[in-house]
Order: C-alpha cells, then sequence, then structure tokens
C-alpha cells in the first residue's frame, strides 16, 4: 500500500490483486450466494481503494481501512437495493470476522514488523527476516548475504535480543 | 469487465499521494469557500467602516475566537470522518468548551446590565438577519466542503454532512464577524449560534444524498 501511495504502479496492481480474495469472502459470506452482486461490489471496492487511497492513514491499521470501505459498499449495495432485514442493518456495527481478522492482523503484523527492523542495525534486520521470516537456512542466509556462517548466527541471536528489548521497551 | 482488466486499468494511472493529501484536499476546498464567502461579505453586506479601530477592541476578538475555535473543531471532526475509518474522537465534545465560555461572558454581561436593556441586548441591532446571513455565508464554504469530499472515504455520511455544515457555518461566522458590528457576547451566543446550528442541521440532512460514494 506504501509503495502504491508513493506511485509505484506495481506494487500498486499487486496490492490490489491481494485483496481479491479476502474481499471476495468478506462479500461472498453476507450475500450468500448472490455471486454477480459479490463480483460487482468486489469491483466497486477495488475502485474506491484506488480512486480514494489518500484517505488511508499510514499510521493507522490497513486492515481496518480496507474493510471500513467494503462495508460501507456492501451497506451502500443494501439501501440501494432496499434490502433492510434485521440482519443485514445490523452490518453497521458488526466487528471484524475471523478471517478479515487474520487478514487484517497478517498487514499490520507486517507493518509492525517493518517498524522494528527500522529500529535495529541493518545486516540483523536483513539475517531475521532470511532466516525467521523467509525461513532460509544459515548457510543459504549466508550465501545470500555474503557473509560467514557464525556471522548470520551471532546476528540473529543478537537481532532478536535488540527486537526483544525494543518490544519490551514499547510495552513499558 | 473481469477484476483483472479492472486492477490493470487502475494500475495504470497510479500518481503519488502526498503524505498530507487529505488534509490539502480538505483545505483546498475549504480555502476556496472562504474566498468565495469573503468576496460576498465585501460585496453584498460591506465590511464594517470601523472594522480596524474594532480590531483593536476586545469584543471583536471575543465574537472572532469563538467562531474560530468551534471552526477548528468541527474542522477537526470533518477531517477524520473523511476517513472510512475514522471517528469523531474528541473534537466533538471540546465544542462545549468555547460556548460555556461565551456564556460566561454572556452572564457578567447581564450582571453588569440593568434589566431594563437585557432585551435591547439580546436582539442587538440586527437579530432578524444575523442568522440568516451567517447561514448563508456558509453555503460556498459547505460547496467547497462539498468538492473536497468527492475524493474522500466518509462512511457516516451524516455525521460527516453535519461536521461539515458546522464547519462551513464557524467559518462564515467569523467572515461575518468582518460586517457585524455587535457587540454583545449574549448577541453572538444566542444569533451567531443559531446560524452555525442552522448549517450543521442543513449538512446533516444533506450528508447523506451528497456525500454518497
Amino acid at each position: 500500500m506504501l509503495a502504491g501511495l508513493a506511485g509505484d504502479s506495481v506494487a500498486h496492481a499487486a496490492l490490489l490483486r491481494a485483496l481479491l480474495p479476502p474481499l471476495r469472502s468478506f462479500f461472498r459470506r453476507r450475500l450468500g450466494g448472490r455471486e454477480d452482486d459479490v463480483e460487482d461490489l468486489l469491483q466497486e471496492t477495488l475502485i474506491a481503494v484506488h480512486q480514494r487511497r489518500a484517505t488511508y492513514d499510514p499510521s493507522r491499521p490497513f486492515g481496518a481501512w480496507l474493510f471500513a470501505i467494503a462495508r460501507y459498499k456492501l451497506v451502500d449495495t443494501y439501501r440501494r437495493t432496499g434490502r433492510t432485514s434485521a440482519r443485514h442493518t445490523a452490518l453497521d456495527d458488526m466487528d471484524e470476522l475471523p478471517d478479515e481478522f487474520a487478514f487484517a492482523e497478517a498487514s499490520d503484523a507486517r507493518a509492525d514488523l517493518d517498524r522494528l527492523f527500522e529500529d535495529i542495525p541493518e545486516k540483523q534486520a536483513a539475517v531475521l527476516r532470511a532466516t525467521r521470516i523467509e525461513g532460509l537456512s544459515t548457510s543459504e542466509a549466508a550465501e545470500r548475504l555474503g557473509i560467514g556462517e557464525s556471522d548470520v548466527k551471532v546476528s540473529a541471536h543478537r537481532g532478536l535480543k535488540a527486537l526483544a528489548d525494543r518490544v519490551r521497551d514499547s510495552l513499558r | 469487465m473481469n477484476s483483472e482488466d479492472l486492477i490493470a486499468a487502475l494500475s495504470r494511472d497510479v500518481r503519488p499521494v502526498p503524505r498530507h493529501a487529505l488534509g490539502q484536499r480538505v483545505g483546498l476546498g475549504l480555502g476556496a469557500g472562504v474566498l468565495a464567502t469573503l468576496i460576498v461579505v465585501g460585496g453584498w453586506l460591506g465590511y464594517r467602516p470601523d472594522l480596524m479601530f474594532a480590531m483593536h477592541g476586545a469584543v471583536f476578538w471575543i465574537k472572532s475566537i469563538y467562531t474560530i475555535s468551534l471552526a477548528i473543531c468541527a474542522t477537526g471532526a470533518t477531517l477524520r470522518l473523511a476517513r472510512p475509518d475514522g471517528r469523531v474522537g474528541g473534537w466533538l465534545p471540546l465544542m462545549i468548551v468555547p460556548v460555556l465560555g461565551l456564556a460566561a461572558i454572556a452572564v457578567g454581561e447581564l450582571a453588569m446590565t440593568p434589566k431594563g436593556d437585557w432585551l435591547a441586548m439580546w436582539l442587538g441591532h440586527s437579530w432578524k438577519v444575523c442568522s440568516r446571513n451567517v447561514f448563508l455565508l456558509a453555503v460556498p464554504i459547505f460547496a467547497g466542503l462539498l468538492w473536497s469530499f468527492r475524493r474522500l472515504a466518509p462512511t457516516r455520511l451524516a455525521l460527516a454532512g453535519m461536521t461539515a455544515g458546522m464547519a462551513a457555518g464557524a467559518w462564515g461566522a467569523t467572515l461575518y464577524c468582518l460586517h457585524c458590528p455587535e457587540t454583545s457576547a449574549l448577541f453572538v451566543l444566542t444569533w451567531y449560534t443559531l446560524g452555525m446550528a442552522a448549517a450543521a442541521v442543513l449538512g446533516a440532512v444533506l450528508g447523506p444524498r451528497l456525500l454518497r460514494w
């Protein structure tokens, strides 16, 4: 999202594509089998995400922003088509359900990690990304980063420790 | 059109969004509206002839601070509600502070004025037109804010319309101070506030219709 805001069209397209599955399941669950409506809403939401991307505040969770738009589009559709059964009017107050939640959490967690990684030395961050997030082995990471295996181990250890300190500080 | 084509089409035009794009957008709409209202005040009502002199007195500033602080609160709330996941937060309750402040001044004013003059003080010379003028001066500013909202994403339309109307009313009232020679706090508290409230109500009514996206 941030790269898209900076004008990176490839990243922007990748983001929009990544939004399809969670949005589709969001609408599908609420529209129960009306596939045409699901696709219409999906596209409307993508257009809104694109056109109104200036309203995203990078310091706030992306998932909350996205599903606020999706929910608005859904409620707007109900309003237009005049469907006002109790189940649907309750949507306004509805909080995120588990799988949107998981998506939101995943995207927020990444943003949080990025922020934390900015605070520790670059090498430690690179090692941690390679070994703990991408799941490379010590030797693969050493090869990729062009440093010794023992250096990888030491950096990972120091990096984790530094991160733990940061987290502890921020909780205090 | 399938979603893949749509994404390709949307990604063709990805202009960078500056960090404070939302604030700029609202600022631009607000600024244009304020400018239009300023011209209206000059051309239609005329600036008060003793404006330069009045600006040295406390009364002018009490009125201005009242309307400006309300305008800031309403604008802050509007900015919040321009985001889909926005909550008004503390801006709306904060508006009670200037109202109470001016009310305190009005009470002091009443205490210092003989009872027989209360009515004259409350009605001033222009009570019949004051609220209406404040309301009318809000219209260009409200129009400017509506333009801003075309790229924004409010999800609580009535509330966003109300705060936008209130902001337009309060900025309009601020500019009305450049014309209006009334000096009583009680007068401002009643008639200015009434005009601003009318603008807020209009915004709340129009919001769901005009802010839809």
